[in-house]
């Protein structure tokens, strides 16, 4: 039946939504979808072949009635696969809002194999990409980079004040955190830091917000 | 219902059941046999987004393509039963997206009384489900059975009560943060 890969697709962006990170690009469905329009575009054209570009509906309704299904099912796979990349972009732009650089993050073996069995059906296609570095597809990488660059220029119209900054108010000056991820050396006001990975350090929280956002260093309570 | 809202997407996805008026060469794959022809007469459950187009389609030609018919989720034992008492249903096991499909079905239909029946289902369910938002009972308690069968729209519903009424609390200083 037309149209229900189409569908599992957008149960994929159902679950996308209330999940903190970002699943894996689902590569292979988004292939067959588009290959089933291929398919009924083909289909399509054979069907009006006959024709010859004289084709009255009322006198054909069969055919009529079959070019019609044929192209409901198109626009419904459109429909389905825009409505499944535009919830992914959604996504990523809220991410680099938040500064969680997704280029960056491993995909935690974990999460493809808890997807997979949940719904037990595309577990093939899971499979396929688990020898995959990232969760994104190399357009949406290019995305997330340009929207990211594009952040950060709107940013920097304003010095003084952090758009991406916590809302919180801070209660200490000072916090206590651990580095999880080597960052090198970094310059503060009271002189540079080096931050080794495992190292436990009692730090201005200013200095290091962007830092416990990216993931490199872990705030200790 | 906007082109993007993935909700919206899944409730077309929905079945109802319609019968073609004619035949179709080459429309098997419909029922499952792609290549054959469908006949005149053929019941088959198609989606909302092909069964609503194809009879709103005949209505601007000659003849009709299919006629539709009320799908089970709203037939009139499920009426029966909301009428008895709405809060036994298990509309989840009925349709994911109960009112929206509800919605969409009555728009093709002409049924005053269903509408009053499912308008007051959702009020009576809303009540209940706000007294579960407020006073949890933990995942063991006597309303789990209720809250198990909500659609997708009381689902929400349910989560944005649960979340304002500790939005509440945590301003008034009675609960802490996280």
């Amino acid at each position: 039946m037309y149209g229900e890969l189409g569908n599992k697709l957008v149960q994929h962006a159902k679950r996308t939504q209330s999940l903190a990170h970002l699943p894996p690009y689902q590569t292979e469905l988004v292939r067959t979808v588009a290959r089933e329009v291929r398919d009924l575009d083909r289909d399509v054209a054979h069907l009006l072949a006959p024709f010859e570009g004289v084709f009255n509906p009322s006198q054909e309704p069969a055919v009529a009635c079959a070019l019609l299904v044929d192209h409901l099912c198109i626009r419904r796979n459109k429909r389905c696969l825009l409505a499944y990349h535009r919830v992914r972009t959604e996504k990523l732009e809220e991410l680099s809002w938040k500064g969680v650089d997704v280029l960056e993050q491993p995909v935690l073996p974990a999460t493809g194999g808890g997807v997979g069995a949940e719904d037990g059906g595309p577990s093939g296609v899971q499979s396929s990409q688990a020898g995959n570095e990232s969760s994104l597809s190399p357009e949406e990488g290019e995305y997330f980079r340009q929207y990211c660059d594009m952040l950060a220029t709107y940013k920097g119209q304003w010095t003084d004040i952090d758009l991406t900054g916590s809302l919180e108010p801070p209660k200490d000056l000072f916090i206590d955190v651990r580095v999880l991820r080597d960052a090198g050396e970094i310059q503060t006001e009271y002189g540079v830091i080096n931050l080794t990975k495992n190292s436990q350090l009692y730090v201005r929280h200013g200095d290091v917000e962007r830092l416990i956002a990216q993931g490199f260093l872990e705030r200790l309570s | 219902m906007s082109y993007y809202d993935i909700d919206s997407i899944l409730t077309d996805a929905q079945k109802l059941p319609c019968t073609f008026e004619l035949d179709v060469p080459g429309l098997g794959i419909l029922e499952g046999n792609p290549g054959e022809n469908i006949k005149a007469g053929t019941r088959i459950d198609l989606p909302l987004w092909l069964g609503e187009m194809l009879s709103i389609g005949a209505r601007l030609g000659t003849s009709r393509l299919v006629t539709l018919d009320i799908p089970s989720a709203l037939s009139e034992r499920v009426m029966n039963a909301l009428k008895a008492d709405p809060r036994t249903v298990d509309l989840r096991s009925l349709a994911p997206n109960y009112y929206r499909l509800s919605e969409r079905v009555l728009e093709l239909f002409e049924e005053e009384e269903m509408v009053d029946i499912l308008s007051n289902t959702f009020k009576k369910r809303a009540a209940e489900i706000a007294d579960h938002a407020h006073n949890p009972k933990g995942a063991l308690g006597d309303g789990v059975e209720f809250l198990r069968g909500l659609d997708e729209t009381e689902r929400q519903l349910f989560r944005v009560a649960h979340d304002s009424a500790k939005g509440t609390r945590i301003w008034a200083g009675e609960a802490k943060k996280r």
